[in-house]
């Protein structure tokens, strides 16, 4: 029986055209063929599938490795501006009489989706107890905006996010969107767990301000008139019966201008608000916001730490960050430090952003690391402490790596982690933060006891 | 192994240069050929080098008997043996962690056993016995015949499944040679078959599908609704993909496989899309599934074994909810559309063919939901996104826009378009040949976005 010719021929003429560009010169720069591929048929790999391959990149991670050996730090506090929100943290731990530690964390699409900061938060509470969910917007300013353990849903609302509304007057309150609405303007704010005793109401007061209602598992516990002779944030606070599961806002008469509630218990605790913009640069905070009325916002939660956490959405555009980016981060950082001086800042560095490379291989866009460490020199002139994510996550090329896994960490776009890898990332954050309070609370121990002895 | 990596190729012609030689002595050329059935599956887990010769050879021995004894007791004793068998491979190395977690017990332990391709190996296995028990076939006394039919390695992965009767006639057959036509053809397939999956499914799954199934709160309903059509392609290009490279290995090994898909989104109804689609698993699940169950003279019942036969096929294809929906969409569909059918007798449908396969797309579209998300509360939520009635399209880019129209205008131009280039190319010679496939192999590299990305009915 003869060897099929034809088709051997067109197989042979196909492989020696493939192979031509290995020793032609001029064409030496486009090979076809990886011959190194032919011996991998006979590579026969034991495929050991992982149980936990998110716990297997942590290992991976080395977490724990103690952070004055590592080689780039996570978390860097060279002017100690951590020590007091960890004084706040170790009051909370004592179980001190209201010590409730805040933690106000401003970021973009994964902050607003509550990828990592509810892990974080979730780690936070329970280590040092629970003291409520913290900020939650009035109503879903997008389908993507969620806080895990709470429902929200608002219908009536005219919902404007101040990076891209078109009414320019800075008053977005402290989450930076506003609500406004008229007739048939409601929210219902749903809460799995219990516990939550009270909850206080943010809005706008002004002249032609109307009229809302707020309920608790359907009893009206307050009805409140916006009208004002001045434009000012005001917020009140009202005390509910323990173990309620839904807070119902709804507009009463006129038009009414509000933000959001802020979810409180009683107890000692950490209270985590993720307060996400989708789409936001540091701009949000630098310009879009008021800096009076956020500011005032800001003094009235009285934050322990504030985390600022841009950059993503920044780093695919390089003159941006060759030129303005460090201006807006330094403007955004005064702006705090002047409303709530007493209140710790923590900048965080993005996560690492994926692209395609003409390869087909995914690697990391080429600003990002100049924009890490310009956020890292802005953290260090201005007395923040900064955390590395980029780094803590495994630095350039991380994204292609966790596309790659089974389960994906990442999602297709190669930006926003999937719920595996931002507990990841949410891990390394809390892991370095418990660190640093950890040698916090070392150094209070010397300082009363004295150094140990040899 | 991927069918659409670099490796993949090496290891077929591999084959092609060995088998051949050898074919003239049919029991080396049957030799060669299961020596590559299982290296194939060594490459994937040397865990199948226990498992499917077991399997084969126990199915090899009930074949045997079922042509031996004819007291219709023992035929169903031996035919029931066989789908314990199958199923229970099924059972134990797919299902074990859904029932398991249905049961209230963790089930997560159980992943790691799940094999690649079962589903296709348990189900081409089952037509060997099942057709021998019901006389269709009879058994054959070539072991090793038996053997490469039933872990025939281009099917391994994805199918088409192939009577296994077929592939054993065609084994048998003494003298086989390969015509120069059908090697240009086999050719010309796996080029059709490179093209479609790494030029057309990979990037639109890359550039949009994978990013709005992943996170279809970021995106406006006209961008989720339109990630939902490019699944539709995707999905089609992939698979139709995956089966030309099949073939077209199959037919440069001198064997004909079975076609599975012809033009599916231009099915009028849903049992026309069936007929379409995945043709080699409908075909299974009609003769093997649904002519099995009982109440074929009832009013109702042919109806709710429709619903059934779906529902089932829905499970085989992963152990999740998302899949029994869809089989059970799909089923209830079927239903609707043969009651309908037959209430309506011979008369002409009112409404035109264009309408019908629009309906019929929109149906398969919505369905398609259940089968790519990765949950139901994500299905729901990309449900919910597209009736959010927010229409922007800014996140698709004037590329997937452009590969999305090639990709419509491909699946719906007429067969000749498609037959031409093919015959074209069986009459040029060798080396015009050898350019193409060169051309070919520079587009891939430089266009395609991505490396092998796995072919989505490999995980069935």
């Amino acid at each position: 029986m003869p060897i099929p010719k034809k088709a051997s021929l067109t197989l042979i003429a196909l492989a020696a055209m493939m192979t031509a560009p290995d020793y032609i010169p001029v064409v030496n720069d486009y090979r076809l063929m990886d011959w190194t591929m032919v011996p991998r048929v006979l590579d026969f790999q034991v495929r050991i599938r992982s149980e936990d391959p998110v716990g297997d990149e942590q290992i991976r991670l080395r977490p724990d490795t103690t952070p004055e050996k590592a080689e780039t730090p996570k978390l860097v506090d060279e002017k100690g501006d951590l020590q007091r929100f960890y004084a706040a943290l170790h009051a909370t731990e004592r179980r001190d009489e209201g010590a409730v530690t805040r933690i106000l964390h401003y970021g973009d699409s994964p902050t607003t989706a509550d990828l990592i900061t509810a892990d974080v938060r979730a780690l936070f509470q329970k280590e040092f107890g629970d003291a409520g969910h913290g900020f939650i917007l009035l109503a879903k300013p997008w389908a993507w905006y969620g806080h895990r353990g709470v429902t929200v849903k608002g219908t009536g609302w005219m919902i404007e996010p101040a990076n891209t509304a078109e009414l320019r007057d800075g008053q977005y309150g402290l989450g930076a969107v506003s609500f406004r609405g008229g007739t048939g303007a409601s929210s219902k704010i749903s809460v799995k767990d219990g516990g939550h005793t009270k909850i206080e109401v943010a809005w706008l007061s002004q002249p032609d301000g109307g009229t809302f209602m707020v309920a608790a598992d359907g009893q009206t516990v307050g009805t409140i008139d916006t009208a004002s002779p001045v434009v000012t944030p005001s917020f009140q606070t009202f005390t509910v019966p323990d173990g309620y599961r839904e807070v119902a806002i709804g507009q009463v008469k006129g038009r009414v201008r509000l933000y959001g509630i802020r979810l409180m218990k009683d107890t000692p605790g950490v209270e985590y608000s993720s307060m996400g913009v989708n789409g936001a640069a540091i701009t949000i905070l630098a310009r879009n916001v008021g800096e009076e009325h956020w500011g005032e916002q800001l003094r009235h939660v009285k934050p322990d730490l504030v985390v600022i956490n841009y950059g993503t959405n920044e780093s695919v555009y390089a003159r941006y960050v060759d030129t303005a980016f460090e201006l807006e981060l330094v403007r955004a950082v005064k702006r705090v430090r002047k409303a709530v001086p007493e209140a710790a800042i923590l900048i965080m560095s993005p996560m690492d952003r994926g692209q395609r490379m003409p390869t087909g291989e995914i690697g990391t866009v080429p600003p990002l690391s100049r924009l890490v460490t310009l956020e890292q020199r802005v953290a260090a002139e201005h007395g923040c402490a900064f955390f590395n994510t980029f780094e803590a996550m495994g630095g350039p090329g991380t994204m292609g790596r966790w596309y790659l896994t089974e389960p994906r960490m990442v999602g297709a776009d190669l930006i926003h982690p999937m719920p595996a890898g931002a507990r990841i990332v949410g891990n390394l954050l809390y892991r370095s933060l418990q660190d640093g309070y950890r040698r916090y609370k070392l150094a209070l121990a010397k300082e009363k006891f004295g150094a140990p002895g040899v | 192994m991927l069918l659409s990596s670099s490796v993949y190729f090496f290891f077929l012609i591999g084959i092609f240069f060995l088998f051949w030689p050898l074919s003239r002595w049919r029991a080396a050329g049957l030799g060669v050929l299961l020596f590559a059935n299982y290296f194939f599956y060594a490459k994937w887990d040397l865990f199948y080098l226990g498992l499917i010769p077991i399997a084969s050879s126990i199915d090899f021995t009930i074949g045997f008997w079922l042509g031996r004894v004819q007291g219709a007791g023992w035929r169903k004793l031996l035919v029931f043996l066989s789908i314990i068998l199958n199923l229970g491979i099924l059972a134990v190395f797919k299902y074990a962690g859904f029932f398991l977690e249905i049961a209230g017990q963790p089930g997560g332990r159980w992943e790691w056993t799940f094999p690649l391709g079962i589903s296709f190996y348990c189900f081409q296995a089952l037509t060997y016995t099942i057709d021998i028990y019901r006389r269709d076939a009879k058994p054959t006394a070539s072991y090793l015949a038996h053997l490469t039919a039933v872990s025939f390695f281009p099917t391994t992965l994805a199918g088409p499944i192939t009577r296994v009767a077929d592939l054993v006639k065609q084994l048998e057959k003494p003298g086989r040679e390969l015509l120069a036509a059908d090697g240009s053809k086999g050719l010309f397939l796996i080029g059709m078959g490179l093209t479609k999956k790494l030029l057309v499914a990979d990037y639109l799954a890359e550039n949009l599908v994978n990013r709005v199934f992943d996170f279809p709160g970021l995106y406006s309903g006209g961008e989720v609704l339109t990630g939902v059509y490019a699944y539709a392609l995707q999905l089609y290009y992939d698979f139709s993909g995956y089966t030309d490279i099949a073939i077209g290995s199959a037919a440069l090994l001198g064997l004909k496989l079975p076609i599975n898909f012809n033009q599916p989104y231009s099915a009028a109804n849903i049992n026309d899309f069936w007929r379409r689609w995945h043709i080699s698993l409908s075909n299974w699940l009609r003769d093997y599934l649904f002519f099995s169950l009982p109440g074929k003279r009832n009013a109702v019942m042919p109806y709710l074994n429709l619903v059934l036969t779906m529902a089932l096929g829905g499970l085989w294809h992963g152990a999740s909810w998302n899949f029994v929906i869809w089989g059970l969409l799909h089923g209830a569909g079927q239903a609707v559309s043969r009651f309908w059918q037959t209430r309506r007798g011979k008369t002409e449908p009112w409404t035109p063919t264009w309408w019908r396969t629009f309906v019929t797309v929109q149906f398969v579209c919505f369905c398609w939901i259940y089968f790519r998300a990765a949950s139901l509360e994500q299905a729901n939520l990309i449900v919910e996104r597209i009736a959010s009635n927010s229409w922007s399209v800014e996140n698709v880019s004037g590329g997937l826009w452009t590969v999305f129209a090639l990709a419509i205008a491909g699946h719906y131009a007429p067969k000749a378009w498609l037959e031409k280039p093919r015959d074209l190319f069986v009459r040029v010679p060798f080396y015009a040949q050898a350019v193409v496939l060169l051309l070919l192999a520079i587009a891939i590299q430089y266009i395609a976005a991505t490396g092998a990305a796995p072919f989505i009915y490999t995980k069935f």
